[in-house]
């Protein structure tokens, strides 16, 4: 945290779709960073923005309908402000994704073989053999037996488990300096998303990779996060360090997200209510229309500034801030479900 | 592997299906009265002589006299060894007058199904990258209009402006202009520019809402993700599966205006090709040049559907040919 020169900075970023009902703003002006070696969890529920976030880093939402602003440092570049054809040498070289269902990742007409070399000679210039000897390397690597044999394979001979070890295969072909893993276990079994979470620690060591890693599942985060971002909504909720926040949650949002874990006591449960319509997003703080702490300077104005409430945790709440005070939400004591699970007899559905 | 089993297999099938044709064709013509029979009789009679007896010599001389299976056998045999018997009409073999004719279709034949196969799925996926813009309207306009308007009236129509009127193309199609020479492009330009708008039409749509479904899937945006330039992703990641359900409308498509439409354009544009001789034969009652053109578009039709059965498993590798 204390290096100079984060591997990837993102300042500022919002994009918003223009939509037949008016313009949908998905990511409304978000910071957050990536070192080298370090697994940064962007966390929230489905809806919230973590996708686009990602996806907006290299451009890969199309625009239009999308549209992109703020800046995204990497590596002393401003990659927003980069043309497409440079853009196109960074993507699967540089930064590499992982996407969320390995079933539909693959083009059902071309072996992995051939889909994970891809990766590697539109980039560099390899032959064919050194290719192959990497990408069965690679297959190995992940954890696939008999990887020379199943080069040649289709992706429907694959089950789901292995089908995502091919696509990190994929991913690392080109060594990247950055993984960005968007829910890449949320489509499998526990078991096999526990083996996979274990793989890309390893490889994180191995590849000397920043990880950027998005889910909605706080059990994934503390498997594998250093560094949490906790969205709602297009906004910033929470940042901090992941025992921090797992100790001592300061935003109402990230403690009912993690009052929503039986692990850490919690009921189980879901938060009652519903997001709010990304095109009309409500004044104030965006959670304030569900949170039980709400009060009248929580619905004014814009989302409040972060404020440090711990070294390197920070809360974007109107209690924490100038005038507030921070007993209101934090009463009860630190831990989650200690005591704001009492007075909540109103359990909404599970909002997946 | 199984493919070489599954390519033997097709083929054999093939083979089986023509074979099957071949024979419910020889049991109509041996059900139905052989013209030469009756003529021969008819003469006999206007000369005096005993209709019987005059038909009993043409049937001996024909071999109509033999058992119905030693028939069948030597049928059977003529047929794959293309000896396809005399051309009353055209007082030639079958065979070379199907040959001869054939030399003309080919001509435009190729061309077209060049263009199709390769302008269809083109413009089809262009269309479905550039989905509701101007560009899009205008390739479904053109595909419509091309499907619905009758090949042979459009033909006319562009023999009018261009041939009459322009004067930049020959009203009467010149045989003996050399197969690769600018006047035979010339002269053949229209006749195929008619056919590929009739057919492409087809071609193109379907192109275009298969590769819609293909341009949004999962896979592109990974394609995109490894850096894959647009250009390539269309190329590999859209037109490949595109291709897999493109593939059935393509023959099938193909047949239908060869074996029709091909005939109304070869009449418009007086191209001596198949769809006349078998026209012609038609009109002559000539029997065994009719059998003989309608045995070839017949063995076209089969072996179209073997490539396709074929192409088919090659593009699309979750089609298993291991239990057929």
């Amino acid at each position: 945290m204390a290096d100079d020169q984060p591997l990837l900075e993102v300042e500022n970023l919002t994009t918003t779709f223009s939509t037949d009902n008016g313009t949908l703003t998905a990511v409304d002006g978000i910071d957050f960073s990536v070192d080298t070696g370090e697994t940064v969890c962007i966390v929230g529920e489905s809806g919230s923005g973590k996708t686009v976030a990602t996806e907006s880093i290299t451009r890969i939402i199309n625009t239009p309908p999308g549209e992109i602003e703020g800046t995204v440092r990497y590596d002393g570049r401003d990659l927003l402000s980069l043309p497409e054809s440079e853009l196109q040498n960074i993507r699967g070289n540089e930064i590499a994704h992982i996407f969320q269902n390995p079933q539909e990742a693959m083009n059902h007409c071309y072996t992995v073989g051939w889909q994970i070399t891809e990766a590697l000679q539109i980039h560099q210039d390899v032959s064919d053999d050194e290719a192959r000897a990497k990408a069965v390397d690679l297959m190995d690597r992940v954890g696939i037996a008999n990887a020379s044999s199943r080069f040649d394979d289709y992706p429907h001979e694959f089950s789901g488990g292995q089908k995502q070890r091919v696509m990190i295969a994929m991913a690392l072909v080109g060594d990247p300096d950055l993984l960005i893993a968007d829910e890449p276990t949320t489509a499998l079994d526990v078991t096999v998303q526990a083996q996979i979470l274990r793989l890309l620690d390893d490889l994180q060591e191995e590849f000397e990779m920043g990880i950027l890693f998005v889910t909605h599942d706080l059990g994934v985060v503390a498997e594998i996060a250093d560094r949490i971002v906790v969205m709602y909504a297009g906004k910033v909720m929470e940042r901090g360090g992941v025992l921090d926040i797992f100790d001592h949650p300061g935003h109402p949002y990230t403690q009912q997200l993690l009052e929503c874990l039986p692990e850490f006591g919690g009921s189980g449960g879901g938060i009652p209510g519903t997001l709010p319509d990304p095109h009309d997003p409500p004044d104030g703080c965006r959670f304030a229309p569900r949170c039980e702490y709400a009060e009248e300077a929580c619905r004014t104005g814009d989302q409040p500034d972060e404020v440090e409430v711990a070294p390197g945790q920070e809360v974007s709440c109107v209690h924490y801030g100038p005038g507030g005070n921070p007993s209101v939400v934090r009463s009860d004591g630190l831990g989650p479900g200690d005591g704001a699970a009492d007075g909540d007899s109103e359990v909404g559905p599970a909002d997946d | 592997m199984g493919f070489g089993r599954y390519v033997t297999a097709r083929v054999l099938w093939a083979a089986v299906v023509s074979l099957i044709i071949v024979t419910i064709t020889f049991l109509l013509l041996s059900a139905a009265p052989n013209p030469a029979v009756q003529r021969a009789a008819t003469q006999a009679a206007l000369q005096g002589g005993d209709p019987a007896e005059a038909a009993e010599r043409v049937r001996e001389l024909r071999g109509l006299d033999q058992p119905l299976h030693v028939r069948y056998f030597d049928f059977i045999r003529s047929v794959y060894t293309l000896d396809w018997g005399w051309s009353v009409s055209r007082s030639q073999p079958v065979m070379e007058a199907v040959t001869q004719a054939l030399y003309y279709t080919a001509q435009y034949s190729i061309p077209w199904t060049i263009l199709t196969i390769t302008l269809g799925p083109l413009v089809g996926v262009y269309s479905a990258a550039n989905m509701y813009s101007w560009k899009d309207h205008a390739a479904t306009g053109f595909a419509f209009f091309g499907y619905a308007i009758p090949n042979f009236f459009f033909g006319i129509i562009l023999l009018l402006i261009f041939g009459v009127w322009l004067e930049v193309i020959p009203v009467i199609y010149n045989t003996s202009a050399p197969v690769f020479s600018v006047e035979n492009a010339i002269q053949l330009s229209v006749p195929v520019f008619v056919l590929v708008t009739g057919s492409i039409g087809a071609v193109m749509r379907v192109s275009r809402n298969e590769s819609a479904e293909f341009q949004n899937a999962d896979f592109m945006k990974t394609a995109k993700a490894k850096g894959v330039s647009p250009l390539r992703a269309y190329a590999y990641h859209v037109m490949r599966p595109t291709l897999v359900p493109l593939s059935t409308t393509l023959v099938g498509q193909l047949l239908a205006l060869f074996l029709g439409s091909s005939l109304l354009v070869e009449v418009v544009f007086g191209i001596p090709g198949l769809g006349r001789l078998t026209y012609e034969a038609l009109l002559a009652q000539d029997t065994n040049l009719v059998l003989g053109t309608t045995l070839f578009f017949t063995f076209v039709a089969v072996i179209g559907n073997l490539l396709e059965d074929i192409v088919f498993t090659v593009l699309d590798p979750r089609i298993s040919y291991d239990d057929r």
